[in-house]
C-alpha cells in the first residue's frame, strides 16, 4: 500500500486482474442501474416517489443543457452522457467519505486515482469530436485552422489541453483532499477532520457540477455556429 | 532539501496567484448578482466555469509538488 493506495490487483477475473477501485467503480454503477431500476419498474401517468424525483431530475438537466448549449436537438442527444458523469463522479467523491475507504479490501474511491479520471476525460474528448463533426460535417474541420493556417499548431494544443485539464482538475481535487484528511487524521485523530471532511461534501459536488458544465461547454462550443 | 523546498514553493506560488484570481472573479460576480438579481443563474454558471479554469493553474501547482515529494 503506496500512498493511500492499494497497489497490487484484488482479485483474478480469468486472465485480467481487476484492480480495487475498479471493483468499486462497479458497485457505484451497480448502485445507480438499481436505483434506476426500482424507479422505472412499474411507471405510472401520474408519478410518485422516486419515480417523481427521476422525472425532476431528467426535466431540470435537460433544461439546464439547452439553455447552456442553444440548441434543443444537441442537447436532447448529450444530455444523457453527461448527467452518468455527474452521478457517477458525485457517488464517486462521496465513496472516499465513507469510513473505511483505502482501508478496507476493495474499497477504493475511483476518482482520487487518475486513470479514472483520464478515462472520463477521453471519453469527453471523443464525445467532444462526435459531437462537433456530427453537426456539421466537413466543415467541422475548418475550426482547427480557423483565424488561419498559422493558428494550427496551437489549436491541436488548445484540443489537447481540454482533456488533459480535466483529469488533473478532478484528480488533483479529490486527491489532495484525501491526503489532507488523511494527513489531518495521522495528527488528530478525533473531531478535527470531520470538519475538512464536511467541506468534502461540498467539494465533491462542486467538482462533480463543474466536470459536467465543462464537459458541455466543449460540447456547446464543437457544436455551436462561431466557427 | 532542495526538492522539499521546491515542493512547497510550487504550492504556495500557485495558490497565491490562484488564490488572487479567484477572489477577484467571485466578487465581482457577487457585485454583478446583487445589482441585478435577475442573471444570478447565468451568472453563477459562468462564476463555476470561471473559477474552475482558474483552479486548474493552482492544481498543476500541486501535481508538481506530488510529483516533486514522490521523487523525494
Amino acid at each position: 500500500m503506496i500512498f493511500g493506495m492499494w497497489d497490487s490487483p484484488f482479485f483474478d477475473l480469468g486472465p485480467i486482474p481487476v484492480d480495487h477501485l475498479v471493483f468499486t467503480e462497479w458497485v457505484i454503477i451497480a448502485l445507480i442501474g438499481i436505483i434506476a431500476f426500482t424507479a422505472t419498474r412499474n411507471m405510472q401517468l401520474v408519478p410518485r416517489g422516486l419515480q417523481n424525483a427521476f422525472e425532476a431530475i431528467i426535466l431540470w438537466t435537460y433544461d439546464f443543457f439547452t439553455q447552456l448549449m442553444d440548441k434543443e436537438h444537441v442537447a436532447k442527444k448529450w444530455a444523457p452522457i453527461l448527467t452518468a458523469f455527474f452521478l457517477f463522479i458525485l457517488l464517486s467523491n462521496y465513496s472516499g467519505l465513507i469510513p473505511g475507504a483505502a482501508h478496507v479490501q476493495g474499497f477504493q474511491p475511483p476518482t482520487s486515482n487518475w486513470n479514472v479520471t483520464m478515462t472520463l476525460a477521453l471519453i469527453t474528448f471523443c464525445s467532444v469530436h462526435v459531437a462537433g463533426f456530427s453537426e456539421h460535417k466537413g466543415r467541422y474541420f475548418k475550426h482547427f485552422v480557423s483565424p488561419g493556417w498559422a493558428m494550427l499548431p496551437l489549436n491541436l494544443i488548445e484540443e489537447i489541453a481540454h482533456p488533459l485539464s480535466l483529469t488533473v482538475r478532478l484528480f488533483g481535487n479529490i486527491f489532495g483532499e484525501e491526503m489532507v484528511i488523511a494527513f489531518l487524521l495521522f495528527m488528530a485523530p478525533f473531531v478535527i477532520p470531520s470538519a475538512i471532511m464536511g467541506l468534502s461534501l461540498l467539494l465533491g459536488a462542486i467538482q462533480a457540477i463543474v466536470f459536467t458544465i465543462l464537459s458541455a461547454s466543449y460540447i456547446a462550443a464543437a457544436t455551436g455556429e462561431g466557427h | 532539501m532542495g526538492i522539499a523546498l521546491g515542493a512547497g514553493l510550487a504550492v504556495s506560488i500557485a495558490g497565491i496567484g490562484g488564490g488572487i484570481g479567484m477572489g477577484i472573479a467571485g466578487g465581482k460576480a457577487f457585485e454583478a448578482m446583487a445589482r441585478q438579481p435577475e442573471v444570478g443563474g447565468d451568472v453563477r454558471t459562468l462564476l463555476f466555469i470561471t473559477l474552475a479554469f482558474i483552479e486548474t493553474l493552482t492544481i498543476y501547482g500541486l501535481l508538481i509538488a506530488f510529483m516533486l515529494v514522490g521523487k523525494m
